[in-house]
């Protein structure tokens, strides 16, 4: 049963920790796959991805999320995302399985850095709502 | 339909040869046509200019060929990695550049280029016109003029003129 005013939220996990995103953005969960690099100097960007003959940009969010100690990902949490214009897939790390949740988010505090989105409140756990977007954008800024 | 043209990844098709090379332990390719001779190391002078060694650190060494100067860029340091073990050089066509690489492996043909993603968005964008992906390996495929482009060029070749102008008085 889903209460109004609920929304669906891919919830994964970094470490110890939990974040989402919002269950729309998110196209799929890829087992592992080779990630290429080649030299860039675009920070969080670890490489890229093919993904079915296109080209997907992987960005290590756990850098910012966790912190420089973050466990190697096992699987790519594939998610549309906009980088300026353009509608854009991204392939986020993450270092376990992903769980389909709906829930209403709480009230932010203000004090929470500008790509959370909202805060979900499920049990005892409290979740970031993550805006790719503005993670990205924000990092590609400094 | 705007989010499926939003989707839409910018692919260009388009046969063309490119020469795959290595620096630092990458693999990038160059359009064959940008070419016109590759080499070894001889026959190159280091060049030290005072200030315009520190404006451009990548600018190595110089070439004479058919009375023509080549200013020879290092790649590794154009790409911003660790300096690696230069063995070729490329000499550019059109443009009196030459580019110090590792090796250089073969020419093959692409089909299609792709956009770089727009999520890279530092010196790279310059430094590439487009991923080309060869058997599942993703290849990016370098634009020759962004090796010494037209403002570094305009200051090496204003350094120059004025270093001969002193040697001549």
């Amino acid at each position: 049963m889903i209460a109004e005013g609920d929304k669906s939220y891919v919830l994964f996990p970094l470490g110890e920790k939990r974040f989402a995103l919002r269950a729309e953005t998110v196209t799929e969960l890829a087992r592992p796959d080779s990630v290429q690099t080649f030299p860039h100097r675009t920070p969080l960007l670890t490489g890229v991805l093919v993904r079915r003959g296109r080209i997907v940009p992987v960005c290590d969010v756990a850098q910012v999320l966790i912190g420089p100690t973050a466990p190697a990902g096992k699987f790519y949490l594939i998610a549309n995302c906009k980088i300026g214009v353009r509608q854009e897939l991204t392939a986020v790390p993450v270092t376990g399985e992903c769980e389909l949740a709906s829930a209403a988010s709480v009230p932010l505090t203000g004090n929470e850095p500008p790509y959370v989105s909202g805060m979900l409140s499920l049990g005892d756990e409290t979740i970031a709502v993550v805006a790719l977007e503005k993670l990205i954008c924000a990092e590609a800024t400094t | 339909m705007k989010l499926l043209k939003q989707l839409r990844p910018e692919v260009k098709a388009a046969r063309e040869d490119v020469i795959v090379f290595a620096v630092g332990g990458y693999k990038l390719a160059i359009a064959a046509g940008a070419v016109k001779e590759i080499r070894g190391m001889d026959d190159l002078h280091p060049f030290k200019l005072g200030g315009i060694s520190a404006q451009i650190a990548k600018l190595k060494y110089t070439l004479e060929r058919n009375g023509t100067t080549y200013f020879v860029i290092d790649a590794a340091q154009h790409f911003r990695l660790p300096a690696s073990n230069a063995s070729r050089v490329m000499v550019l066509r059109n443009t009196p550049t030459g580019v110090l690489v590792d090796s250089t492996d073969r020419i093959m043909e692409i089909s299609t280029l792709h956009a770089l993603p727009p999520a890279f968005t530092h010196e790279e964008r310059g430094w590439y016109r487009g991923l080309a992906v060869v058997n599942g390996l993703v290849v990016p495929i370098v634009n020759h003029n962004a090796f010494l482009n037209r403002s570094e060029l305009e200051i090496v070749r204003a350094g120059l003129e004025r270093v001969r102008g002193v040697v001549s008085v």
